[in-house]
């Protein structure tokens, strides 16, 4: 069987999207039956990481709009799967193929297409895959897909985080030594305001003096909330890290005491899974897929995003609970996912 | 559902707690309870408490109240329904909380021994409440955001007093008849008596979404802990998340989960069926979410036969398409004056309405309902009343140079003439448009004294702008909040409540929701009266043409003709109904 991924990013790509893809690609290329899986990204923007068995990568595809386009033309049609990683490709997928296998992770599936062409072409999809249910539903209203779907949510590759002692030097740095310490981390940018950064500030003032909130990220709407922070008379309670090395993060999430992030337009919320596998404590939204990461309340608290008393109590609940890594995260293990995807190409064929 | 009283004698001079007084007040609301009752006295006979309870969540014995926690020490009596108490009570138990019932009424227990004042915030539902804490030797009293269950109280200064409705009170014996110029001004106003007015000096209100404490040293100032205006002056700057989602889709998520926690109960619910758009996407999207269309009732009267705003019919139709069990209820003439004495008994306060509601309500008990899901409150949440766009007509209008001197000339009607002294504000121009009579109509209806005395008290104008402050920020949400904050506070939920408990059924309103409207509040903002539409678009089959764009219609009963009511200078004769309606105060 060989199978060709057409997507935005996965291997030297950054951010979600691009992790979700990697272990999708992994994962199909360990399915028995797999000859050979294709892989045509849109963008590289660092180092590759080493690439699994039975994958070719087409990195020149990368490096404009025409290689991309000429790479999926050159990748021929002997493929018994298409991929269409990202519902904006589905023209380009369709250079290859009428019927690709179209993957869904969030907010770029809850309306309409801005290109009517990929409206139209979403009726002749072999199949949807969507990294949640809220994801799906949200598609399906809109689109009146009615064709197979199936879930396939992030994995956590938890061996990789682990509960350990906070970093001395990075709590000097940021000044929390002797803190409770609550954290949201995400791209902090204005197109984005549904991450929960100002819900969370906006408690801030009514929790005990001893907390402080770092919000690890950065992005353009850093000023805004830094303004706020002031106008709320929490200045010296918020860190903002900026853009932060990877290597650090999981420094990061063993900074904090609670991870909350109430939000409203994630699709799934892998962050959630990243801070549990650190052992921290964490409250997602009832509103959005974090739902869904936290296994509907089995893995952290869930509050609703428009409810500030509900925020505030729930981050007293957790900064009162021990921190440890739950049972329930082996849902997520990678082991599961390979399962998973093993199961809907099965399915497929 | 049920009905509640409190007595907490907390002056030093009071007398102790009388076991007849609360047990007169707990028996006027028998009706509003019929499944069981009782009345606690505190052995220091400073504190008394009564309920009327109509079974709805764990009909078992174990939900009578008024009920004590685990540890036997605070005491609830409680009205209405908590929709989310299985959640908060799973969070209660991980914090470590034992329950000796699976009622709501048991984890409003909890909750406050957990996190005091707070936590009425948590709640989803409607309700009104007092707790006994012997340990402070307080009592904590609340209502909910929107005001969907009554409750009043009196403070004379030694002794605090709460029921589940006015009459209630009285019946208890100790409390002052005498009438509150400032609340029957109210009346002749806006056809209701605005809270935290009543008819009655003695007796006032407990505000929408507001508590207190009362201790020793009396009642404590009330916190507002909810404001309908505050709510979507905030979804104004949450223009971002309102665009994630298509808004239709948005709608039926959350209007769905709403309706899920409003379907919540041990005993089977039905739903009113008009010809409109809410009660008809309501049906249709319950029916998804319990895959089987609820019983459904609608009313039919032939006075209105053949007439455009006849509903039977159409309900008719839409029932058979979605194949529910529906009831079609012809309510005559001879049938309504039979029950007006009846009616009038049960109008807790003076108001032109309800009487829809008390004839939907007795033929939904009538097929052996305890529990029917209501639309009402889709027009003030979806912006659907002529109001959303006459308002701001208005208020530009009165705003023009000389039309003062215009109106004057050209106005037909009394409210034409005064469109340019109300006009030019928000809160006049609320006055204009939903006023029954204008103030300058008062002396005659009431005494020239006491007209002057009322409106001095009630300060109408300055009434209605603190609805809307905090600004909401655009017409179209000063205008909701307008709406949802007097009309259907004063007028349509507490007419539905005392209608429908006098059948002894409970009335739910999923488009009524304090949360629902924190949620879509943004969305409200930026897609402002289109959201009907989107609405009728929502359930998973969208409502056919001929219902979702049929014109608006009222639900109305031929009040005119069957009391052949002079004429007025008012289409529906409201205001000879008025006449009629307050001299059963007289």
């Amino acid at each position: 069987m060989r199978i060709l991924h057409i997507g935005t990013d996965s291997f030297g790509g950054y951010g979600g999207i691009a992790l979700y893809n990697r272990e999708l690609i992994a994962a199909m290329a360990s399915h028995p039956e797999v000859d050979e899986v294709v892989v045509i990204p849109r963008i590289i923007v660092g180092e590759c990481e080493p690439l699994p068995k039975k994958v070719t990568f087409v990195s020149a595809a990368a490096r404009g709009r025409l290689a991309f386009l000429r790479a999926v033309r050159g990748a021929g049609s002997g493929f018994d799967l298409v991929v269409c990683a990202h519902v904006n490709l589905l023209p380009v997928a369709r250079l290859v193929t009428k019927h690709p296998l179209l993957m869904l992770y969030g907010i770029e599936a809850w309306k309409p297409l801005r290109d009517p062409i990929s409206n139209r072409l979403l009726r002749g999809v072999r199949g949807v895959i969507s990294i949640s249910d809220i994801t799906r539903e949200r598609f399906t209203g809109w689109s009146h897909y009615d064709g197979p779907s199936q879930l396939l949510p992030n994995s956590i590759r938890a061996e990789w985080y682990g509960i350990r002692p906070k970093n001395l030097a990075l709590a000097a740095r940021y000044k929390l030594e002797g803190k409770r310490v609550l954290m949201t981390l995400g791209r902090v940018v204005a197109a984005e305001r549904y991450k929960g950064f100002d819900e969370v500030l906006e408690v801030l003032p009514h929790l005990d003096a001893d907390v402080s909130y770092i919000i690890a990220g950065g992005g353009n709407d850093v000023p805004r909330l830094q303004r706020k922070a002031i106008n709320l008379g929490v200045a010296d309670r918020v860190i903002f890290t900026g853009l932060f090395p990877e290597e650090e993060k999981a420094d990061l999430y063993n900074l904090a005491d609670v991870y909350v992030m109430p939000s409203r337009g994630e699709g799934f919320g892998f962050v959630f899974l990243e801070a549990l596998a650190c052992g921290v404590p964490v409250i997602a939204s009832r509103l959005d897929g974090g739902c869904e990461a936290v296994l509907g309340g089995q893995l952290g608290q869930l509050v609703d995003p428009t409810n500030p008393a509900e925020i505030r109590l729930a981050i007293i609940d957790a900064l009162a609970s021990a921190k440890r890594i739950p049972e329930g995260l082996a849902y997520f293990s990678y082991e599961n996912f390979e399962r998973r995807t093993h199961a809907i190409i099965d399915g497929l064929a | 559902m049920c009905g509640i009283a409190a007595l907490f004698a907390y002056g030093s001079a009071a007398a102790p707690v009388d076991a007849a007084e609360i047990e007169s007040i707990t028996e006027w609301m028998r009706p509003r309870g019929p499944d069981a009752g009782g009345t606690w006295i505190s052995p220091d006979a400073r504190v008394a408490l009564g309920s009327r309870r109509l079974a709805i969540i764990d009909l078992s014995d174990e939900g009578t109240q008024p009920m004590t926690d685990v540890d036997g020490e605070l005491r609830i009596v409680f009205n209405g329904e908590i929709y989310n108490y299985r959640e908060l009570r799973a969070r209660l138990q991980r914090l470590g909380a034992r329950f000796h019932s699976t009622t709501d009424t048991e984890v409003l227990l909890q909750l406050y021994r957990h996190d005091g004042a707070a936590m009425v915030e948590l709640l989803r539902g409607m309700f009104s409440f007092a707790i006994w804490d012997p340990r402070e030797r307080r009592m904590f009293v609340a209502r909910d955001p929107y005001g969907i269950k009554p409750l009043y109280i009196a403070d004379d200064g030694e002794t605090f007093r709460a029921a589940s409705t006015v009459k209630a009170l009285l019946a208890g014996g100790r409390i002052s008849r005498e009438h509150d110029p400032a609340g029957v001004a109210g009346f002749w106003l806006m056809g209701s008596v605005p809270e935290p007015h009543t008819i009655f000096k003695s007796i006032r209100a407990v505000e929408a979404g507001t508590s207190f404490f009362v201790n020793e040293r009396g009642v404590e100032s009330a916190r507002r802990y909810y404001s309908i205006a505050g709510i979507l002056g905030r979804g104004v700057h949450d223009e971002a998340a309102a665009r994630l989602v298509q808004p239709n889709v948005l709608l039926r998520e959350l209007v769905t989960d709403s309706l899920r926690h409003h379907l919540i109960a041990d005993v089977p619910v039905g739903a009113f069926l008009s010809s409109g758009i809410d009660s008809s996407a309501l049906v249709s999207l319950a029916t998804e979410a319990v895959n089987e269309p609820p019983r459904t009732v609608t009313l039919r009267f032939e006075e209105f036969a053949g007439a455009a705003f006849d509903e039977a019919p159409l309900a008719e139709r839409f029932a058979r398409e979605i194949g529910s069990d529906h009831v079609t209820r012809l309510v005559t003439r001879d049938e309504f004056m039979a029950d007006m004495p009846k009616l009038f008994d049960a109008m807790d306060q003076p108001t032109i309405d309800g009487t829809n509601t008390w004839f939907v309500s007795k033929a939904a008990a009538e097929r052996g309902l305890k529990v029917a899901i209501s639309g009402l409150g889709g027009d003030e949440l979806f912006g659907s009343y002529p109001s959303f766009a006459a308002l701001p007509r208005i208020v530009s209008a009165a705003r023009l140079p000389f039309a003062a001197s215009v109106a004057a000339r050209i106005g037909r009607s009394p409210k034409a003439k005064a469109a340019a002294q109300y006009g030019a504000t928000w809160e006049g121009a609320y006055l204009l448009k939903r006023g029954l009579f204008l103030p300058d109509d008062l002396p005659s209806l009431m005494g020239v004294e006491a007209a002057r005395e009322g409106l001095e008290q009630l300060g109408i104008l300055k009434h209605i702008a603190g609805t809307i402050d905090p600004d909401p920020g655009t017409p179209f949400g000063r205008v909701a909040a307008l709406e949802a904050s007097l009309y259907m506070r004063n007028q349509l939920l507490r007419d539905t409540d005392w209608a429908s408990m006098a059948h002894s059924l409970e009335v739910r309103t999923p488009l009524v929701d304090a949360t629902l409207l924190r949620q879509i509040a943004p969305l409200l903002m930026v897609e402002k009266s289109r959201c009907k539409q989107h609405f009728a678009e929502s359930p998973p089959t969208q409502l056919p043409d001929w219902l979702s764009k049929r014109r608006k219609t009222g639900f109305s009963v031929p009040l005119a003709e069957w009391m052949q009511l002079p004429p007025d200078g008012t289409s529906t004769r409201m205001r000879s109904w008025a006449r009629r309606v307050m001299e059963q105060w007289a």
